[in-house]
């Protein structure tokens, strides 16, 4: 095993006046300046408003939707395995029974409090047919009550995938 | 006419500090974000017209003053916690009091003097209003009644007495130098060429003194590196942790009138001042003609520059092209008015008065631009460089800047006596 020796810097007279290093930083500093000011567009910041963000990955968690089946009916069967792994405790679930012989039950409410809600996905990994997902690509919820941050079944199957595979993969 | 040439240099004061606010917390903001590759404010507008951002620190203003009046219930001495935001601001708007804008100009058979209050006090004024500042600081500290904010005044006071005496020490060859406290004298003196092609300016004569007094400088204005006594990684917000509202907005104020001050104070005695290189008053008086058509050649040139920068950098969407289209319009409307205004000077004939008041535009005009360029520094510095603790600070003022400032004054003495100047 050799030794490293790593130099010191620091003991000329040059480093201990600081001044150059000062100079250095200030030119570091002036060169960024100059070149942004000149040119504002190599700046990477995005416009918000007026521009959305493009890179919004398929794995990204955003609002989340309920998924359907192929005849486009709801695909959770109220099994409560999501709201049981949420760590928020913000789905609330009632069941019913399911008569068009497709599935045995379905919910009759499947309510989200997305203010309580912490984005974490474990509803996603939780559910045994692929029933609710996070890929509609909304990252920006907005409302104007208290009360309207609360998606209904209805709205849930509204919101559709942003990434391809609209319905269950179960 | 007698009475406005009095009132004109506090005119100009009030605008060079209360005016110049709002631009400087902009440029503070604007430069920031460029330099850590950012955009900074620039939504911010009136019916479409952002001016780069300029429109938000008015906005910040307003919502300042109209914030409610609010009183910690724990604040005992409640005299001193209101008087604390006066004293900052009042101490560095004063300051600003004494620096020339122009030299002294005759009309109609009175000199006027272009400088707010005409006393030849000039460096003393200063550093008494100076030094008052960090005053308020430590009452606002101690009447706070809060942990955070007395540990900010014992550091502002720290601070004080560290770099103070290698201020005034580093200010005392520049007396030497100029055998003057009169800030019009030095101003005068710098008017002058040294070998002939040099300007004579303070930084040329006495670089380590500049160099000293501008690293002190930067400490008396409590801005990074040394802003240490609000430093609000450590101490939440220093000395005003406990204000709120117009009374939190006089400290920001003060802070910014107290950079300028210093900004016009360093060009005042290292930079020249008023004076434009290579001009001084009795050239630009016999050269006027030449001058004006200098200028003529070089303002369309320098707006065509900034129009083609606009329309290069301010047209990503609609409502900025049609921003930058009106700004076009303006701008070439005005260097259209000046360009015209220029040839009937030079078709008329310049007596004597017009030119010496033409002479006092441009030298208070060479002075704003001199002393936006030192804010510049202030602010660039602000975003280069990490804060020092505040033991470090001591130990720069005591044994470092101290010695030298000393050194500085013994070489300048022997050579001024040497010289037999």
């Amino acid at each position: 095993m050799g030794i490293k020796v790593v130099p010191r810097y620091g003991s000329s007279f040059k480093d201990k006046t600081y001044l150059w290093a000062v100079f250095t930083g200030m030119k570091v500093t002036l060169k960024k300046f100059t070149t942004n000011l000149s040119d504002t567009t190599c700046i990477p910041t995005c416009e918000y408003p007026e521009v959305q963000p493009a890179d919004i990955t398929d794995r990204y968690r955003g609002m989340h939707r309920l998924t359907h089946r192929d005849d486009d009916s709801v695909r959770c069967v109220a099994c409560f395995m999501c709201a049981t792994a949420c760590p928020a405790d913000c789905i609330f679930i009632e069941a019913e029974e399911r008569l068009d012989s497709v599935d045995e039950k379905q919910p009759k409410r499947f309510d989200i409090d997305l203010l309580e809600c912490i984005f974490c996905g474990y509803c996603v990994e939780a559910c045994p047919c692929d029933a609710i997902r996070m890929d509609t690509g909304i990252f920006s919820i907005v409302a104007k009550e208290r009360k309207n941050f609360v998606l209904n079944k209805e709205q849930l199957l509204k919101n559709r995938g942003a990434f391809g595979q609209e319905n269950s993969l179960a | 006419m007698h009475i406005f040439m009095i009132i004109f240099p506090i005119i100009l004061t009030v605008l060079f500090t209360l005016v110049t606010i709002p631009l400087l917390v902009w440029m503070e903001r604007r430069v920031a974000a460029l330099i850590q590759d950012r955009l900074g404010p620039n939504r911010c507008n009136i019916k479409g017209i952002r001016l780069g951002g300029i429109v938000q620190p008015f906005a910040d203003m307003l919502k300042l003053l109209f914030k409610e009046e609010f009183y910690p219930k724990h604040v005992k001495q409640r005299i001193y916690y209101i008087l604390a935001p006066g004293i900052v601001f009042a101490s560095s708007f004063l300051s600003f009091m004494v620096i020339p804008y122009a030299d002294t100009i005759t009309l109609n058979d009175y000199t006027y003097q272009i400088q707010a209050l005409p006393i030849e006090l000039g460096v003393l004024w200063v550093f008494a209003f100076a030094g008052l500042g960090v005053y308020g600081i430590i009452i606002a500290g101690w009447s706070s009644h809060n942990k955070y904010s007395i540990l900010g005044a014992l550091r502002a006071s720290s601070q004080v007495i560290s770099y103070e005496i290698a201020m005034g020490l580093a200010i005392v060859s520049m007396l030497i130098t100029y055998g003057s406290i009169s800030l019009n004298e030095m101003v005068r003196f710098q008017g002058e060429l040294l070998f002939g092609f040099i300007p004579a300016w303070g930084i040329v004569l006495q670089p380590l003194a500049g160099l000293i007094f501008i690293v002190t400088a930067f400490a008396e204005t409590n801005r990074a590196p040394f802003d240490a006594a609000e430093g609000e990684s450590e101490i939440v917000a220093g000395y005003h942790t406990e204000y709120s509202a117009m009374k939190f907005a006089l400290f920001f104020m003060g802070e910014y009138i107290a950079m300028s001050a210093a900004s016009a104070l360093i060009v005042t005695i290292f930079f020249g001042g008023y004076q434009i290189p290579w001009l001084n008053t009795e050239t630009m008086h016999s050269q006027m003609h030449l001058i004006i058509m200098a200028l003529m050649a070089i303002i369309p040139l320098l707006s065509l520059g900034f129009i083609m920068w606009m329309r290069h950098n301010n047209s990503c969407d609609i409502s900025r092209r049609r921003e930058t289209h009106f700004a076009t319009l303006f701008i070439s409307g005005f260097v259209i008015t000046l360009e015209a205004l220029f040839l009937y000077l030079l078709i008329s004939g310049l007596n004597t008065q017009l030119s010496s008041v033409f002479t006092m535009v441009l030298q208070i005009l060479s002075f704003a631009i001199k002393v936006m360029l030192m804010n510049f520094i202030f602010v660039w510095v602000r975003w280069t460089f990490p804060r020092f603790r505040y033991d470090q600070t001591q130990h720069l003022g005591w044994r470092i800047l101290l010695p030298l400032s000393l050194l500085n004054i013994f070489i300048t003495a022997i050579v001024v006596v040497v010289l037999g100047v």
